[in-house]
């Protein structure tokens, strides 16, 4: 769906397979054939949000009702942007090619905090006001789901509503109930209302934020009928779970070029730093025939040479072993190469990997997050040094040349001594590889900054201070030179902190975000385009000081801006996951 | 080339896949398009693993590939043969001038630009050599073959290119193109913006260049 105008646009710019769609699976159904149009929007580039599995879901979940269509948009690079504004055209649907404005939905998936200035930009570059009160009846209802939307409060002023959870299967039912609302003529507004006593349904606009003594203190409600507590969606049987086995298959390399199957959804393991491991709860698997039924499809429709087992933690899959030999029998001869990411760093994810990688042993990624065991008991990582050392020697013996090991610095309790724990354990695993004979073995470290998120254990934790996170970086930095076989890589202080300031943000970041976005942020994630010097100057403009939101303690009394949103784990759960964290008996040193 | 191969493993046909660890499917094409360059049609080769009737791989194939790429036709020659990569010699490319405004003006000046490269015995290209910061230049004269302005005064002005390629070296298109701007610069400051085509490919038989043609 390319006129004159957008080929012209598309010429001057850099990967135009980004915007023109027509990928095998695409689905195009006729506007006028179904009765309510959504637009599913990722607020990054193309390549990323189609790596993205949940799109792909609600892609497939959404299409398959008659009704109901729903096409893609994903953010537009700097240089489209840039083309768009000037030939004034606007945000379109990969699909029809037709405006964001001429869809009843526009829903943007909202995965990370440091996406937000692409919202509002999307938002603009489709004509669309950005705040919902100055929208009306003849503007799409925007929406907006994904993890960032169990503390969505900085996005609130923006968004008409939100779907809490897992939405594949309750995505198809809203927008049902919006078509026989609209068909009995009820307003925006009345609309919302009679949305918002649907499970998981969140209408800002009916929550009044408090503040007491400049902090939050609360909501009071504005509409009588809306719920004190909106509790999240969640499938309760994957198997029975709709399931993209035709997913599009994209032209341009994407992130993640590959098949997926989900195995399991959520994590048995409560990391307590995790945020995934709390709102993707409960812990729900795929039956193995199902898992190698869809293989199976998915390879036939796709023609995809790889297939990845995705999970938060693969190799918890019971009698995974067993099912990655059914499933290369099930692919027998069709040249497809099978992989499973987020291993557990133990001897029998060695063994699994060693089964899927058969001769082409390149690099292992493992995530031990913390060099001592004592801080990987505070965070609930619960690996021990000993299982570390089997497990790589284990690997080295079976012919890996590298692992990738992440860490996070500032995590609760953290000393500088647990910082430098992770030089240490580098050089005395070269050393254990070393009298095993292998001198070569490469390391690849990479670091990122602690940033507490809702609805985790830690949620209550302060971030540590911009300038100690530098110190600490520049501790490994300095550590690192001097071992010229680690190559090393951190997460840059400052994105880290702005995503702090997100994740635990109150209403009272809408305009700020807003400001941000007019002095020119956009992907803030990407190194290239995050400039902090804007962000000072919007948090300058609107007398924010951005530390009283990352670097902030809360106590278990405190009202939390998100305290509304239930992800299924009692709050109470949580702060006895706190508490134990923190019963942690110290090896060395005090507990901070 | 991604497409093909998940449109060919999409289809129920008997692919031959490489020896090792990390198989291949067993698909060459003549000769690589060039970034930025469209063709009308391309050659290619695909090893089975059993004997297929053509016209099943036609349809299986085609039922696999997205609108505006057809399958034109299917030819089975034996194992023994050259591959096509081997036997590609040269290609002919036609280049519209986009976005001209002084159409006649550019036309006289590509004219001129056309005349001095062909007079010209040597046209020298740097190439990096196979040590790194050795470079030596190549004489890529004798790879034109053909060199002409294709249009009349009023049109936009084409020049068509046979040029010399395949796996004993050749030369880009757009370097001809470059060669040509640099000769005579366009009026504007810019550089003159072209659309590339691919129209043929060719072959030397007896030592005459023939088109590469279905069956051939």
């Amino acid at each position: 769906m390319v006129d004159s105008t957008l080929e012209t646009i598309l010429n001057k710019v850099q990967k135009p397979g980004r915007y023109v769609g027509n990928e095998w699976n695409s689905c195009l159904k006729e506007h006028d054939q179904v009765q309510l149009r959504m637009v599913l929007a990722f607020p990054d580039l193309y390549e990323v949000g189609m790596s993205n599995q949940g799109i792909k879901i609600l892609y497939d979940s959404v299409n398959k009702d008659v009704d109901l269509l729903i096409e893609r948009v994903f953010a537009p690079a700097a240089d489209m942007e840039e083309q768009l504004r000037q030939e004034g055209y606007p945000l379109f649907a990969l699909e029809s090619g037709k405006p964001l404005n001429a869809f009843d939905i526009v829903g943007f998936s909202l995965q990370y905090e440091l996406s937000y200035t692409n919202v509002l930009n999307m938002l603009d570059l489709a004509g669309i006001p950005i705040y919902s009160k100055q929208r009306g009846d003849n503007h799409p209802l925007i929406i907006g789901g994904g993890p960032c939307s169990f503390n969505p409060e900085p996005l609130a002023p923006f968004f008409d509503l939100f779907l809490l959870g897992e939405a594949e299967e309750a995505l198809p039912l809203l927008l049902k109930e919006i078509i026989i609302n609209k068909q009995n003529g009820l307003t925006r507004e009345e609309l919302l209302v009679q949305l918002s006593s649907r499970q998981g349904v969140y209408v800002p606009s009916f929550y009044n934020p408090l503040y007491s003594s400049g902090r939050f203190s609360g909501f009071e409600k504005l509409i009588e009928q809306a719920p004190d507590a909106i509790e999240k969606n969640y499938v309760a049987d994957l198997d029975s779970a709709p399931y993209p086995t035709a997913p599009v298959v994209p032209y341009i390399q994407t992130a993640h070029d590959r098949a997926v199957v989900e195995i399991f959804r959520g994590c048995s393991r409560g990391c307590r730093f995790c945020q995934a491991g709390y709102i993707f709860k409960p812990v729900r698997r795929r039956s193995s025939e199902k898992i190698i039924e869809t293989a199976r499809d998915l390879i036939a429709l796709t023609g995809y040479d790889e297939i990845s087992l995705s999970s938060l933690s693969s190799s918890d899959y019971p009698g995974v072993d067993e099912l990655i030999n059914r499933l290369d029998e099930a692919l027998a001869g069709k040249g497809v190469r099978c992989s499973l990411p987020s291993l557990r760093l133990d001897s029998y994810a060695v063994t699994l990997a060693e089964k899927l990688h058969q001769g082409r042993r390149s690099t292992l990624t493992f995530a031990p997050e913390a060099a001592t065991e004592r801080l990987r008991k505070v965070i609930g990582k619960r690996i021990s040094e000993a299982e570390i050392y089997q497990a790589l020697t284990a690997a080295v013996t079976a012919g890996w040349q590298g692992f990738k090991l992440y860490f996070m610095i500032g995590l609760p309790t953290e000393e500088d001594a647990d910082v430098e724990a992770i030089v240490e354990l580098c050089r005395e695993l070269r050393q254990t590889f070393r009298r095993q004979g292998r001198h070569n073995i490469r390391f690849v470290i990479s670091i990122a900054t602690f940033v507490p998120k809702a609805h985790s254990p830690f949620q209550w934790e302060p971030q540590l201070s911009m300038p100690s996170v530098i110190r600490r970086q520049q501790l490994l930095i300095e550590k690192f030179r001097k071992m010229p076989w680690v190559e090393f890589s951190w997460h840059d202080a400052e994105t880290s902190f702005l995503e702090a300031v997100f994740a635990r943000g109150d209403r009272r970041l809408a305009p700020l975000l807003e400001k941000a976005w007019q002095l020119g942020c956009r992907f803030d994630g990407w190194s290239e385009h995050f400039s902090y010097s804007r962000w000072q100057k919007a948090f300058e403009a609107l007398g924010i000081n951005p530390e009283d939101y990352a670097n902030r303690s809360y106590s278990y009394a405190d009202p939390l801006p998100w305290d509304h949103l239930h992800c299924g784990v009692e709050k109470e759960a949580l702060v006895k996951e706190h508490r134990l964290a923190f019963s942690v008996p110290a090896e060395q040193g005090s507990e901070g | 080339m991604r497409l093909l191969q998940r449109a060919l493993r999409r289809s129920t046909l008997p692919l031959a896949y490489s020896q090792g660890y990390n198989p291949r499917l067993r698909l060459n094409l003549a000769l690589p398009l060039p970034l930025g360059v469209t063709a009308n049609r391309e050659y290619g080769e695909l090893y089975l693993s059993e004997k297929i009737d053509p016209a099943q791989l036609i349809s299986s194939l085609s039922a696999q590939l997205p609108a505006g790429l057809e399958l034109l036709g299917v030819f089975e020659v034996s194992a023994e043969s050259s591959s096509l990569a081997a036997l590609v010699a040269a290609a002919c490319y036609r280049a519209k001038l986009v976005d001209a405004k002084e159409k006649s003006l550019a036309v006289v000046q590509i004219e001129r630009a056309v005349s001095k490269l062909m007079a010209a015995e040597e046209l020298l290209m740097p190439r990096s050599g196979k040590k790194k910061k050795q470079i030596s230049d190549i004489n890529i004269r004798p790879y034109i073959f053909e060199l002409r302005l294709d249009s009349g005064l009023r049109a936009v002005p084409e020049v068509v290119m046979l040029l010399k390629a395949g796996s004993d070296g050749g030369v880009s298109p757009f370097y001809l193109l470059q060669l040509l701007d640099a000769c005579e610069p366009d009026c504007g400051s810019e550089a003159r913006q072209w659309s590339v085509e691919r129209e043929s490919l060719y072959l030397i038989s007896n030592g005459a260049l023939i088109p590469l043609t279905e069956g051939a």
